[in-house]
């Protein structure tokens, strides 16, 4: 589904990320774990092609997608829920919603998966008409979702979206990823809490200073020593 | 104080230039509400879409167009898609170019772009230095109300502009392009995230502001029967202080901004002594003071991000 193949990128003269390769098979949840800083957006960033890679490729369904322009790049298939949520936040709920949509726009389409989101997220429903930056946190991680669902994404990134929650909601977004993952849509997750996250993923990644330090299933993940020295430290 | 008449009809007449300042504000304000910047060459460009228009009308009257209704609308739409067309040239040229340069470096080129269009015209347009008669393809007329004169064709002028604003309107809140701009001024990365195409989305925005500045461009050689190659540096002043007052950003805010300022100008005139020589001093004292009171403008923040 993705393949990540030795990509690096820069920030002006400073080098970001190092050779990174990642893969993500069909059906899977494959998550990337990593400390502030890390460059774990930087790789969401420039799988979708905000952040060019200086090196390496990007294929997404065996085709490459490196240097495509971004929304080119999300049209194929590709769904974000960015680092910090990003919802426009003097839309209402629904036009963000229909944003999510962009290339649909108009079509009769938009109408049904907008009742679909609304019947996953009811709250939604009910707070379409609602300026989106007067919602609550919890609310916001919602929408982000709902929103990068209306795309009919094949592949889910999902940069932190536990980010600033509150336990409670934090079951309810990782359950929520779940159900996704099982209604056919494969799942890469940028998470720090280590211990929720492998528990979801199949697999995952741990990236460090810009490279990939680790790798494996998640029960290796879990019984690696880097892991649980940084995140498992119980 | 002058009579009740006359401070009507100024009003009326504040209002048609008011008109024509808010649609050259309007331009101001989506630049800077989408991309951050402000295009100093758009009082320019608003110049180019009079002379555009005016061209134009010689080519209807070359080719034996007869009707003066069809050959309005050709002027507008003419005027409108060519100016449109090198307003994104500019934003091509000045200001995408820049995108990552510092702030100042857009002010210089767009300010040398609006050197360059006038001196164009200067040069290339025949004696392009004189004041040049722009006809008068509006039904004359008039009506008088208790002693206020209301020409059929200032209303007419009202009409185009007040239909030019609502247009914009709904391009804003109701078309896909319109969401993609408000999207890309509220968050560029995030609207690209959502597959909105940057590129595009600000050439559009360009296309429009400038395509307003033509109509308005049109109206002033309406309404003042002749254009001239620097009014685009007054325009440009009084359009972008008219958006400023509205607060940079707001489409709302810069109508009414624009408003606003025509009015002042006009009842300056009527109030003060000598106050016609002295109008704009008298607008531009009240914009400082405005601003210095509430430096976010009428409106406060950006919301061509939200109606
Ligand atoms: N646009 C940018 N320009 C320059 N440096 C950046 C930019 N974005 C992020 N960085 C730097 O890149 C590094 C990695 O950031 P990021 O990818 O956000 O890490 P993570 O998501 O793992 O916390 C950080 O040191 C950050 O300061
Ligand atoms: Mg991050």
């Amino acid at each position: 589904m993705l393949e990540v193949q030795g990509v690096s990128t820069r920030y002006g003269q400073i080098s970001m990320l190092r050779n990174v390769s990642v893969a993500l098979g069909e059906g899977e949840i494959a998550c990337l774990l990593g400390p502030n800083g890390a460059g774990k957006t930087t790789l969401i960033r420039t799988i979708v092609g905000i952040v060019r890679p200086v090196a390496g490729s990007i294929l997404f369904r065996g085709e490459r997608i490196d240097g495509l322009k971004a929304d080119q790049i999300v049209k194929r298939g590709i769904g974000v829920v960015p680092e910090g949520r990003r919802i426009f936040p003097k839309m209402t709920v629904e036009e963000n919603l229909r944003m999510g949509a962009y290339a649909d726009w108009g079509t009769r389409e938009v109408e049904s998966r907008l009742e679909q989101i609304f019947d996953r997220f009811p709250r939604l429903r009910e707070r379409r008409r609602q300026i989106a930056a007067t919602m609550s946190g919890g609310e916001q991680a919602m929408l982000a979702i709902g929103r990068a669902l209306m795309g009919r994404p094949k592949l889910l990134l999902l940069d932190e979206p536990s980010l600033g929650l509150s336990p409670l909601l934090v079951e309810q977004i990782f359950e929520m990823i779940q159900a996704i993952n099982r209604q056919g849509t494969t799942v890469f997750l940028v998470e720090q809490n280590a211990r929720k996250t492998l528990a979801l993923a199949h697999h995952g990644y741990l990236l460090q200073k810009g490279e990939i330090v680790g790798a494996g299933t998640a029960a290796e993940l879990g019984e690696s020593d880097i892991v649980r020295h940084a995140y498992l430290r119980a | 104080m002058p009579p009740l008449e006359v401070i009507l009809q100024q009003a009326f007449n504040g209002l048609m230039l008011g008109v024509m300042y808010a649609l050259i504000a309007v331009g101001f304000t989506l630049f800077f509400g989408v991309l951050d910047v402000i295009h100093f060459s758009h009082g320019d460009i608003f110049t180019l879409g009079a002379f555009a228009g005016l061209s134009l009308t010689f080519l209807w009257g070359a080719v034996g167009l007869g009707n003066p209704a069809v050959a309005l609308l050709l002027t507008f739409l003419g005027a409108l898609l060519l100016t449109g067309l090198i307003g994104v040239g500019a934003e091509r040229a000045c200001v995408k170019p820049l995108a990552k340069a510092p702030p100042l470096m857009t002010l210089l080129a767009t300010l040398s772009l609006g050197l360059v269009i006038r001196e164009a015209i200067l040069i290339f347009y025949p004696r392009g230095a004189d004041p040049k008669p722009f006809p008068a393809m509006l039904p004359q007329g008039l009506w008088e109300i208790g002693g206020v004169v209301i020409r059929y064709e200032n209303l007419v002028i009202l009409a185009i502009g007040a239909g030019a604003m609502v247009l914009v309107d709904l391009i804003i809140n109701r078309t896909r392009v319109g969401a993609s701009m408000r999207a890309v001024a509220q968050d560029a990365e995030a609207a690209q995230m959502m597959g909105v195409n940057l590129n595009r989305t600000v050439d559009f925005t360009f296309f429009l502001g400038s395509a307003l500045a033509a109509v308005a461009g049109i109206l002033n050689g309406l309404y003042y029967s002749e254009i001239h190659f620097i009014m685009g540096i007054m325009g440009g002043v009084i359009g972008f202080s008219a958006a400023a007052i509205g607060g940079l950003g707001n489409v709302y805010g810069a109508i009414l901004g624009g408003l606003l300022f025509g009015v002042l100008q006009t009842l300056a005139a009527a109030f003060i002594p000598r106050g016609s020589e002295f109008r704009d001093v008298v607008a531009f004292a009240v914009v400082m003071v405005f601003m210095v009171f509430k430096p976010t403008g009428i409106l406060g923040e950006k919301t061509i991000e939200r109606v």
